[in-house]
């Protein structure tokens, strides 16, 4: 019973790090079609983010208040890669449309650049986060421990997801941006600034990587290479999901998160992640597009 | 006028003619002293099967507009293939150390082959043949393509590199196999030098081979089909082509390029690892092909020879904490501005030039 | 129009490629360097290893300074190229070869990973060149052609088991991550185990980059253990004790042994999450000699002062100080005869961790032991220390128990 619950508890904890980390691709990707390989960095950048407001707050604001500093961070990390993620947009991005591919290896170059000025600015050392008070050690019920910050990320990705939902299908930039996702030509009759649309949608999906820089940072090392890690499987996921697709991105998420783990109960950790890989890709034969495909009868 | 048209028709391959003739002299201008240390002779043996792996890569890519991410994985394979055989050599057919330490105590069947005979040589080929075609006989069949391929491809490696990290007891995990001479025995020192130009020379007729294959290959009404396929897949279906077919095909075939490549590699190297089939380093094969010219051959052995070339010198002294920036910014660049890469680049740029003396 | 294109296409793209190799030839230093021998720097400075090879190399740095400011070695100032590895052994090989062959150094410092040192080792002893290699390893190596100055196992791991039987524990839970070093080690933990009669409850290797170690704590708690012998390396000992703190989990519950954990890596973990737990060396910051006083001093101030000095960054300081001694024994900068001067087995050093002395057979240092607790502060308290300086023996071949195993290498 316990093992079960722990199982569960881990594939969800598991799921929602590999959501967090894919949403922002779930909406550069599948949105707009572009392929960020340095997505990753924007991860790091969200975690070095945590880093440096820790810093500031231990520098400049009484220890009372210290906890605090992981929501400022929070907010400096969006803002940060939105910020960077505008610019990438503005003066790469923007000149690649419609050519995915020099997309995808275009911001490869740029993730070699950011890898390299994360060991300038920082070392090439790794760096320290301590987790806030709130958030540190875990909840015992019964035999099972659950770690606040495991529980913080699931409740934040649902609060990311609501957000991304709210804007996506709520606001007015929203409809703007579903409507050149859809149709661009169209939309732009329709007099709407697509270039705006564009860099805002890119920054948001930047963004949110920075968020899950704040997460990661907490769970793990924060150095020049902790994107790496997090890319495949968030790619996978967003592919898996199906392009163009949040619900898809969850579920996607889900998959690949709790499979991880239930796999790693039986093997070493080294073949799970061959497997749930190899699992993925020989679904994908079945499923080209993903589990929900977005109906078009659009051919080239 | 007449060398000029001569020159109009074979651009490409008197670049390449004066490639190969480079190289063909460097062991010559090693003998004189005019350039110092054996070693560059070793390195250049790496450049001329990164070359090769590239041009694989370029016929699937540049051609046919299928972007693998993944191919360090069939590299890996026939350099693991080239390896093994070379280790039993070493070892005269016995255990190995990492197998003793695995818990091993026979010979693995994996291995037994390459005890056998040299024949063995040739999963070199086969390896990553039956990969290929069994990944892409289903991934072309379910019409996967674009982006998507590009990602389960290197997924796929990711995969692969994972197994063979795991397999320790059988591929030595993350060390991979070292310690093995090269298939003319050692190549490495002033005394060894005759071994090490006979590899030299091998591996470049190899390189000349697989430029002549690919040449002739797309100069052809097949060289047009691949095309057809990178610029309107579905318009050259409709028109009748088993387009799966020609995508598998062109993808079994580089990488077998891939795979006679990684064998000179590990015969140069002396070692194989995992880490030649990291998603870095297949991305790494990319680069070269993508800053040399993708869609022309010629572009793909100017791109490996170039980039490697650059890296070699430029990882270190003075540059060593600046190369990064600067292959990043050549990258971004490249892509962003000059899509044919050098040879776009040449092309387009150089005539103008030419015409304002 | 295009045939005056495709001509210059051409002409222009072999201008490229031939200046490519012109690159090459700048490389060599024609001038006759009278004044000075070069000695060569190979460590990642890109990459995954970038991490851990930084702080190795500063160390190289700092000793090369001092001894050039100090007179330099037979009247001549070191120089060193810098290679970087590019956390990848191929790259290893090729710029071994390079530094060898055309930079034509005297010595090569460098590696970390056992991977770069396997790839390395057949090149150094084809061209018969020296490699100074800084990390404590799994041992099962003696190349005749490399001086190791980190730890054999029975310089590390062996005589910490030891010390857990010490202290009665019983039950072991072996965690690596998945390459050679914790594979080698756990294989020699086990044999000594056994004989010592003490359980291994289990045995687990992590991914290299390994994020989420989730399913792997969910194994130890099945396990129970009493304690966990740690040898993971990098970035996996972040995730891996952040994740074991996350469920309240200190050395309290579960104490560790971590032979990968030196005072770089519990800076980047926090001091209050590793605060008690266990770690073996042969060296701490908090090593009281004159010489350890002035070693950190000097890293300090050259570095800042937030930087720590640790283990691998002390071998590689003792190993530019090591080869100095051995070029002055042999009189010449030539491999051969430093390597016989290595062989007499007379190259001492007064180290910051104490006097080490490069055993002439086996080329690695007779060091002392030293087993340490984390505290607050971040510094290691040493707990326990051999009385003196323990005999490398790479292939534990004076252990009983491990002879018995069958651990040596089959030839």
């Amino acid at each position: 019973m316990e093992q079960t619950i722990n199982i569960l508890f881990n594939g969800l904890s598991l799921s929602s790090i590999i959501l967090l980390t894919s949403l922002g691709l779930a909406i550069t990707f599948g949105v707009m079609r572009v392929i960020n390989m340095a997505h990753g960095e924007f991860v790091m950048i969200g975690a070095y983010m945590t880093f440096v407001v820790q810093q500031l707050f231990a520098k400049f604001l009484p220890e009372s208040i210290g906890g605090l500093y992981y929501f400022v961070a929070i907010i400096a990390a969006f803002g940060v890669a939105f910020g960077l993620g505008s610019l990438l947009e503005k003066f790469v991005i923007s000149r690649l449309y419609g050519r995915e591919i020099d997309s995808l290896l275009a911001t490869w170059g740029i993730s070699l650049i950011l890898q390299q000025g994360a060991r300038s600015i920082f070392g090439s050392q790794g760096v320290n986060v301590t987790a806030p008070s709130f958030l540190s050690g875990g909840i015992t019920l019964g035999e099972c421990t659950f770690s606040y910050n495991r529980i913080f990320i699931i409740l934040l990705v649902a609060l990311c997801m609501g957000a991304v939902w709210l804007v996506m299908y709520k606001s007015n930039f929203g409809r703007q941006m579903r409507a050149v996702m859809q149709n661009r030509p169209m939309a732009q009759c329709m007099g709407i600034n697509s270039r705006k649309v564009d860099n805002l949608t890119f920054a948001m999906g930047s963004g949110f990587a920075g968020i899950a820089g704040c997460s990661v940072a907490l769970l793990g090392s924060i150095d020049s290479t902790v994107g790496q890690s997090y890319i495949v499987n968030s790619f996978m996921a967003v592919v898996l999901g199906g392009v163009g697709n949040l619900i898809g991105t969850v579920i996607g998420s889900g998959i690949i998160g709790i499979s991880s783990i239930f796999t790693e109960n039986y093997t070493s950790s080294t073949i799970a992640k061959a497997v749930v890989l190899l699992i993925v890709i020989v679904f994908l034969q079945k499923r080209p597009q993903g589990l929900f495909v977005i109906k078009s009868r659009n051919l080239d | 006028m007449k060398a000029l048209r001569l020159f109009e028709r074979h651009g490409s391959n008197i670049t390449f003619g004066i490639i190969v003739f480079i190289l063909a002299m460097m062991p010559v201008l090693l003998m004189m002293g005019v350039v110092s240390g054996g070693s560059t002779i070793l390195f250049l043996g790496k450049c001329i099967s990164f070359a090769i792996v590239a041009i694989g890569i370029d016929l699937i890519w540049g051609y046919t507009g299928i972007l693998s991410l993944g191919h360090g994985l069939y590299f890996a394979l026939g350099g693991y293939a080239m390896a093994m055989y070379l280790k039993m050599q070493a070892t005269g057919g016995h255990l190995t150390d990492f197998m003793h330490i695995g818990g091993l105590t026979e010979m693995p069947l994996i291995w037994v082959p390459f005890t056998l005979s040299p024949g063995s040589l040739l999963l070199v080929i086969i390896a990553p043949a039956v990969v290929a075609w069994i990944v892409g006989y289903f991934i072309f069949k379910n019409r996967v393509k674009g982006v998507y391929f590009s990602i389960i491809s290197q997924a796929l490696t990711w995969a692969a590199c994972s197994l063979f990290i795991a397999m320790s007891p059988y591929t030595n995990g993350n060390v991979g196999i070292t310690e093995i001479k090269s298939i003319f025995g050692s190549i490495k020192g002033s005394a060894n030098q005759g071994n090490m130009f006979l590899l030299f020379y091998v591996s470049l007729i190899a390189l000349i081979a697989v430029y002549a294959l690919s040449k002739f290959l797309v100069e052809r009404k097949f060289g047009k089909v691949l095309i057809a396929i990178r610029d309107g897949e579905n318009r050259t279906y409709f028109s009748g082509y088993p387009v799966s077919r020609y995508k598998t095909f062109i993808y079994v075939l580089s990488a077998i390029f891939a795979g006679i490549a990684g064998a000179i590699f590990v015969n140069f190297n002396g070692c194989i690892t995992p880490s030649q089939m990291t998603i870095t380093y297949s991305i790494g094969m990319v680069i070269w092909v993508a800053i040399g010219g993708r869609g022309t051959i010629i572009g793909a052995v100017i791109g490996a020879f170039f980039i490697n070339i650059c890296e070699y010198n430029l990882s270190s002294g003075s540059t060593v904490e600046i190369w990064q920036y600067i292959i990043g910014v050549l990258f971004c660049v490249t892509i962003l501005f000059f899509k044919g890469g050098i040879v776009g680049l040449v092309r387009d740029k150089v005539p103008s030039l030419f015409k304002k003396v | 129009m295009n045939i005056a294109r495709k001509f210059l296409s051409t002409i222009a793209a072999s201008t490229v490629v031939l200046g490519a190799f012109g690159l090459m030839g700048c490389n060599e230093d024609k001038a006759a360097e009278s004044t000075s021998v070069k000695v060569g720097l190979l460590h990642s400075l890109t990459g995954p290893m970038a991490i851990s090879e930084k702080s190795v190399r500063d160390a190289e740095v700092l000793a090369i300074e001092q001894i050039n400011k100090a007179g330099g070695v037979l009247g001549k100032q070191i120089v060193f190229v810098e290679e970087d590895g590019a956390s990848e052994p191929s790259t290893f090989a090729t710029k071994a070869e390079k530094l060898i062959d055309i930079e034509k150094v005297a010595t090569v410092f460098g590696c970390w990973t056992s991977s770069s040192r396997k790839a390395v080792k057949p090149i150094f002893e084809e061209y018969k060149s020296l490699l100074w290699y800084p990390v404590q390893y799994e041992g099962m190596e003696m190349s005749p052609n490399i001086v190791y100055t980190g730890a054999a196992p029975n310089q590390q791991i062996v005589p910490a088991i030891e010390y857990l039987i010490s202290k009665g524990y019983k039950k072991l839970f072996l965690l690596g991550s998945d390459y050679v070093f914790p594979r080698t080690a756990n294989m020699i933990i086990n044999a000594q185990a056994k004989a010592a009669g003490i359980s291994v409850v289990g045995e687990e290797y992590a991914d290299m980059d390994q994020t989420d170690f989730a399913a792997i704590i969910a194994k130890i708690e099945a396990a129970k253990p009493d304690v966990i012998v740690n040898t993971l390396n990098g970035t996996g000992n972040v995730s891996f004790f952040k994740q074991m703190s996350e469920k309240n989990y200190s050395s309290k519950e579960y104490m560790t042994m971590s032979f990968s954990i030196a005072e770089e890596e519990v800076a980047t973990i926090g001091p209050a999450i590793l605060k008690g737990h266990l770690v073996s060396w042969n060296y701490y910051q908090t090593t009281s000699t004159p010489e350890n006083t002035a070693f950190v001093a000097a890293y300090k101030e050259k570095f800042g002062a937030n930087r720590v000095t640790s283990d691998p960054a002390e071998a590689a300081y003792d190993a530019v100080y090591l080869w100095a001694e051995a070029v002055k024994a042999a009189k010449s900068f030539e491999v051969d005869a430093v390597l016989a001067a290595i062989k007499s087995g007379s190259i001492s050093y007064k180290a910051p961790e104490g006097v080490v002395a490069i055993d002439g057979k086996s080329q690695h240092l007779a060091k002392p032991v030293r087993v340490g607790e984390v505290s607050e502060d971040g510094l290691i308290k040493e707990v326990y220390a051999t009385a003196a300086p323990v005999a490398p023996d790479p292939y534990l071949t004076t252990y009983d128990w491990a002879v018995k195993a069958g651990l040596q290498p089959l030839n």
